[in-house]
């Protein structure tokens, strides 16, 4: 059965899940720290448990000690046979690790995905893969030492909220930021960093989108489409600055939206900061996230001059994956096979984007044939069927 | 939750941002796609209601499928499936979910609304006060259902029905590959639109995970009860029909037998056709010239030098590319149950963009159909106004008995 009858209010477990995302562009800002096991509640003694995963755990670790040792050496050959073996053995108990230690396990699936991405580019990043072969090594130490939780209390959901909410403040601070470094370049004239800065800047709107949309008057600002404006003079945000990039490729006149657009992503952040989120609001968000990618993006509706469409797409999944990989304790205990069909559904929509992609940079939409489109929409599709089962642990 | 969102500024609010502010303002989490699954809990009709309305329905269960010699409904869906999964048991899921669907809507009833109003309704509720509307849902199934490119997909490659191969190739078609074939094809009929909609609808929800809709046509035919529908052409299209209207009858021309694996006995081949009809042309086309065309006359129906509708054809009085006389001249006979159908204007030429969704179902598509439809494209007077832009040949198996599932007894031991 996908779905049980909901009696009660899910229970527990003390997991503080620090989730970043998947998400392949540099962060500008460095992550919060990392999970922190507040352990009060296990039931037994969890020193005669043994942990099962410990020897699948080494042997990674020792594939990552290659890895680590191929990157000093600038092996770029070895590093992407690596990243595709580390990928392998990872999936081959991942489905253990994600039932026991859920959140040991989002520490490994943060550092692994990017690296076994990267291992799949012509060109590679030598620097940013060390960052996260280090950190891998680590989440591994982790999970070798980490004890089975039995853990079973009612704070499960308010600590995933509360990891979810650090997420979303961090993408707020990132979203300031990067859109800074775009609105300087527009105000400095210079369209081809301009429209590098513009790709990255939208990945931090998408990957939060709904909270983002939650503010009814700064989104239009923000975010609006020429199609949404009623009166095209009163139209800013990204949108207007993209059509002037890709467009009218020129920037005149464009410095007042540049500068309109610091303050909105500003004020947000501020806005953002304040918010007090909800279980219930943070599922709906993960599921309208999907939505976003299957309607307005999977269309090319989104990005109508930069075609950067896919880009806001991966962005929207991965905002939505950040929110189920907060909610993996509360799915283990509630509906356990939901988390598995998941994880399926997620590993394989991230396989099909990453086919998109050419040296770590999704296509163009006008790239993609009518095929490729269907194919992602019918993926899109059935992982948002599944997503939103996830409403049956609230 | 603190997510007071502020009444939007904009003028008017889209639908659009309907949704993403119903969404986080947490008044329902019931975007999205449809939630599956478990939607096995269901309301059966009320029985008062079930025997004022028994005619108005027809069972799932029978030596033969429903929907092939039912008298045909006003409405019609044809839906067009690729099968996702990859392994047999994901098919056996997806067809168990479908018949308890088809049981359960066949009977007037629907999916039961869950108790957590967080999720998405099982059903999508358009006919929770319509009746069943004579709805029949037929099951099919295409040649890649048992092999693709050669391969033995779901291990039942063996269990394939002896006639089951893609129509071969035919003069003048012009066919679209994304409207033609399909791994299974469901065609849904009822005497309320509404009702056809809803079934065809659910099916495509709950196909999700397991198989993808390639297409899907909408037809309607209309006529007085006990006479032969009109198709857009004005004339008469099922008159031989009449023809084998018997039990012996059916089994001479529909239900599969000998030779045939023990699923696919009384089942039947539905052969598909999607004929467009240029009806502009049609129309400028006079009265002599249509019923030459045809071979019949307009307002009766009677094949030239008769008078009756269903007299039999004297071939001596036909012309030699009139519609009828090709048919018979083959000597062979299928049992007709096409709809007409419309789907807007082509924006290049303002023609309206109609026709005729073909539908014959024959116990042998090899001597019954396919060298009628070759005769035809090669000939047929009718060519000068259609045509054909999809094609398909699906086979499907006998009735079901209550407590199978479609397709069990190929999908299993």
């Amino acid at each position: 059965m996908l779905f049980k009858k909901i009696t009660s209010i899910a229970s527990i477990s003390v997991a503080s899940v620090l989730l970043l995302s998947a998400c392949n562009q540099a962060s500008p800002k460095e992550a919060a720290p990392a999970a922190q096991v507040a352990d009060t509640q296990t039931q037994q003694a969890a020193a005669d448990t043994k942990n099962p995963v410990a020897e699948d755990a080494g042997k990674l670790q020792e594939e990552v000690k290659k890895l680590q040792d191929a990157i000093s050496k600038k092996d770029a050959a070895q590093v992407k046979s690596l990243g595709k073996s580390i990928n392998d053995t990872w999936l081959s108990f991942e489905n253990t690790v994600r039932q026991a230690f859920p959140l040991e396990y989002t520490e490994v699936e943060k550092y692994e995905m990017p690296i076994f991405s990267a291992s799949a580019y012509d060109k590679v990043d030598f620097e940013s893969l060390k960052s996260n072969a280090d950190k891998l090594h680590g989440a591994l130490e982790q999970l070798k030492n980490a004890k089975p939780s039995t853990a079973n209390t009612s704070e499960q959901l308010n600590k995933a909220v509360e990891n979810y909410k650090a997420f979303v403040d961090e993408q707020a601070d990132n979203l300031a930021l990067q859109t800074k470094a775009f609105a300087e370049a527009v105000k400095a004239g210079d369209v081809e960093l301009a429209k590098k800065e513009y790709t990255k800047a939208r990945v931090y709107f998408e990957i939060i989108e709904p909270i983002a949309e939650s503010f009814g008057d700064l989104d239009p600002k923000i975010d609006a489409r020429l199609a949404d404006v009623e009166d095209e003079s009163t139209w800013t945000g990204y949108h207007r600055i993209e059509k002037a990039l890709w467009k009218d490729k020129s920037l005149k006149g464009q410095d007042k939206y540049a500068d309109q657009l610091i303050k909105d992503t500003e004020e947000l952040q501020k806005q953002i900061k304040g918010l007090k989120l909800e279980p219930k609001v943070m599922v709906a968000g993960a599921i309208e996230l999907l939505n976003e990618a299957a309607t307005s993006k999977i269309t090319g509706e989104e990005e109508i001059y930069s075609r950067t469409d896919l880009v806001d797409l991966a962005a929207n999944v991965d905002g939505s994956k950040t929110v189920y990989l907060a909610i993996i304790p509360a799915l283990n205990e509630k509906n356990p096979q939901l988390a598995d069909q998941l994880d399926k559904q997620f590993l394989a929509t991230e396989d099909l984007l990453r086919g998109h992609q050419k040296d770590g940079q999704y296509v163009t939409y006008d790239k993609l044939s009518t095929e490729q489109i269907r194919k992602i929409s019918d993926q899109l599709s059935q992982l948002s069927t599944l997503m939103t089962q996830t409403a049956s642990i609230l | 939750m603190e997510l007071e969102p502020k009444e939007k500024q904009k003028q008017s609010v889209s639908r659009r941002d309907f949704l993403k502010l119903s969404a986080i303002a947490g008044t329902g989490i019931t975007l999205g796609a449809a939630g599956m699954g478990a939607i096995m809990g269901i309301v059966k009709p009320e029985s008062g209601k079930a025997s004022a309305l028994s005619n108005d329905r027809i069972s799932l269960y029978g030596q033969h499928q429903a929907g092939i010699v039912t008298p045909q409904q006003t409405y019609m869906y044809l839906a067009s499936f690729h099968l996702t999964g990859d392994d047999r048991s994901s098919v056996i899921r997806l067809f168990r979910d479908w018949t308890k669907f088809c049981d359960l809507s066949t009977a007037g009833g629907t999916m039961k609304t869950g108790d957590n109003t967080l999720l998405p309704p099982n059903d999508t509720g358009e006919t929770l006060d319509l009746p069943a509307a004579k709805l029949t849902i037929t099951f099919g199934l295409g040649p890649t259902f048992f092999r693709e490119e050669g391969k033995d997909r779901f291990g039942i490659a063996a269990k394939a029905p002896r006639y089951l191969k893609d129509i071969p190739r035919m003069p003048r078609e012009n066919l679209d590959p994304s409207l033609s074939g399909g791994d299974v094809c469901i065609q849904v009929c009822a005497e309320d639109q509404q009702v056809a909609f809803h079934a065809v609808r659910n099916l495509i929800r709950l196909s999700t995970g397991y198989a993808t809709v390639n297409w899907m046509q909408e037809g309607f035919i209309s006529a007085t009860p006990g006479k032969t529908p009109r198709n857009l052409f004005g004339f008469k299209d099922g008159t031989a029909n009449s023809e084998h209207d018997t039990s012996a009858g059916y089994d001479d021309v529909v239900w599969a037998g000998e030779g045939e694996p023990e699923w696919m006995k009384g089942g039947s081949y539905l052969a598909y056709r999607k004929i467009r009809m240029l009806l502009e042309v049609w129309d400028r086309t006079s009265l002599k010239d249509q019923e030459d065309t045809f071979g019949r006359f307009k307002e009766s129906g009677a094949a030239y030098g008769r008078s009756g509708e269903f007299d039999a054809v004297d071939m001596s009085k036909q012309p030699g590319s009139a519609h009828v006389h090709l048919a018979k001249q083959t000597g062979q006979r299928i049992h007709r149950r096409a709809y007409s159908y419309t789907n807007g204007v082509d924006p290049r030429t303002g023609n309206v963009d109609a026709g005729l969704l073909f539908l014959s179902y024959q116990k042998n598509p090899e001597t019954q159909f396919i060298p009628m439809l070759r005769m035809m494209q090669s000939k047929d007077k009718l060519n000068e106004y259609t045509s054909h832009v999809a094609s398909a040949l699906f086979a499907c198996p006998r009735g079901l008995k209550e407590g199978q599932y479609i397709g069990q007894n190929i999908l299993e031991g």
